[in-house]
């Protein structure tokens, strides 16, 4: 990956603004435990991202961002951040890989990958609970269900309704979260200059 | 916040070069994450046991922090859940609840692999400068990562202050009132805005002093002396730890 001297700030100035996102508004939606605090991060993490993907629409540069988003909030202060940390780089990771299957930049492309991520912080406490943590999977199972019934009003007992709820719920709020990425993107540079990202 | 924490460098002995130098703290840290992944939940009791004592030895900042309040009740939880919610058969009554061994077993060794971590982790961060971990970044083929981290580092205050005078202007204005979709929108608009401004200056900056990142130099990484027989000593007993757990614990 090669990039240019101006290339390198932009992708600076976003992962700093992702890991604003994550050590400002992470910390506070972390303490007052809101439920889903993953998704509604990643969303708006990757939103950041994604714009810098429209600035910097070369291979790798949305991993980039992810990055320097994630050895920032290695250094935020006072807390130990292992989970945080492998959920930035793994959806960055994931956002890159399904950019990557198109050839430019497209609002579809922005819907399909930040979904895709967003899918990942559902998936994300089974591995590392399971690999890193060495925890059972079924208390983790049970957590998931737990919090979908709660979301959803639905029975327990009733565990595929449940995922499936809860699969549609984080797809469709990163989609939304692609959506708006690619409609922001595209008013930021209009005010930057006039011009549409993909010509800078 | 603190971006470039420097690290405390209890290790160095010498005037010149540290004991332990970067890729030391990491290889400890892979190390430690090596034998918690190797090690399965039942039977990896002596291996967490002597990783928290490794790892307390030379990271007592990273233990002091543990003991805090907050993470003793957190580890506790993990602890409760695990005993509580476990799949072993109960054949223990405490304090008039049943209570399977097998689940306190469990819920110990699963509560000492998280205590590894979280040492393993906050040595790391503590012991490394945020431009060594952008060093070994660049090295694995990121290259421009170390410049890109040390203008993310700075930006960072500037980018907090201006996200924080957006958002009390548009409120100080109601505008997260009765359009609060469109006022998001706005504060997005302008933090982005602003901060893509700024950068405009930074790469002037960079470009007048003839920055260009394919002829830059990468940046150092400290290298003790201890460092290779660390990786290699871990390498030896991840080796080690693995066949023992093939002969003996499964």
């Amino acid at each position: 990956m090669k990039f240019t001297t101006r290339q390198l700030v932009t992708m600076a100035v976003f992962g700093a603004l992702w890991g604003v996102v994550e050590i400002s508004l992470g910390s506070v939606l972390h303490a007052i435990k809101i439920p889903l605090t993953g998704l509604a991060l990643s969303t708006i993490g990757l939103l950041v991202a994604l714009i810098g993907r429209l600035f910097v629409p070369k291979r790798g540069s949305t991993f980039f961002i992810g990055v320097i988003a994630t050895v920032l909030k290695l250094f935020s202060i006072g807390n130990i951040v292992i989970g945080p940390m492998i959920g930035i780089l793994a959806e960055a990771l994931v956002a890159e890989l399904i950019l990557d299957i198109f050839p430019k930049p497209t609002r579809l492309a922005f819907v399909l990958s930040i979904a895709g991520a967003a899918l990942w912080t559902l998936i994300q406490p089974f591995v590392t609970g399971l690999l890193i943590f060495g925890r059972e999977l079924l208390p983790i199972w049970l957590d998931t269900l737990d919090l979908g019934s709660r979301l959803f009003g639905l029975s327990s007992q009733a565990a595929l309704w449940i995922v499936l709820a809860l699969i549609i719920l984080h797809l469709s709020v990163g989609a939304l979260g692609g959506w708006l990425a690619w409609s922001l993107g595209h008013l930021v540079s209009l005010r930057l200059g006039g011009h549409s990202p993909e010509a800078v | 916040m603190t971006v470039s924490r420097l690290h405390p460098s209890s290790f160095q002995s010498g005037r010149t070069r540290p004991l332990v130098g970067s890729v030391g703290h990491l290889a400890i840290f892979l190390w430690s994450l090596g034998i918690v992944l190797l090690t399965p939940l039942r039977g990896g009791f002596i291996f967490a046991c002597l990783c928290v004592v490794f790892l307390s030895l030379l990271y007592p900042f990273a233990l002091r922090r543990i003991l805090r309040p907050r993470w003793l009740i957190l580890l506790g939880v993990l602890l409760v859940v695990s005993v509580l919610f476990g799949s072993g058969e109960p054949d223990l009554q405490v304090w008039g609840m049943p209570v399977s061994t097998e689940n306190v077993i469990s819920g110990i060794q699963m509560t000492l692999r998280a205590v590894v971590i979280l040492l393993a982790a906050d040595g790391l961060a503590a012991s490394m400068d945020i431009t060594e971990v952008a060093g070994l970044f660049e090295r694995a083929g990121l290259q421009g990562l170390g410049f890109s981290l040390g203008v993310a580092a700075n930006m960072l205050p500037n980018l907090r202050q201006s996200s924080m005078n957006a958002w009390h202007s548009l409120r100080m204005r109601g505008g997260m009132r009765a359009q609060w979709w469109r006022g998001l929108q706005l504060l997005l608009l302008t933090v982005l805005t602003n901060a893509l401004r700024r950068s405009e200056d930074i790469v002037l900056a960079a470009e007048a002093r003839a920055f260009r990142p394919d002829r830059s130099r990468a940046v150092p990484i400290r290298i003790g002396r201890m460092d290779w027989w660390l990786v290699g000593a871990g390498f030896v007993s991840l080796l080690g730890v693995s066949l023992f757990i093939r002969a003996f614990v499964r």
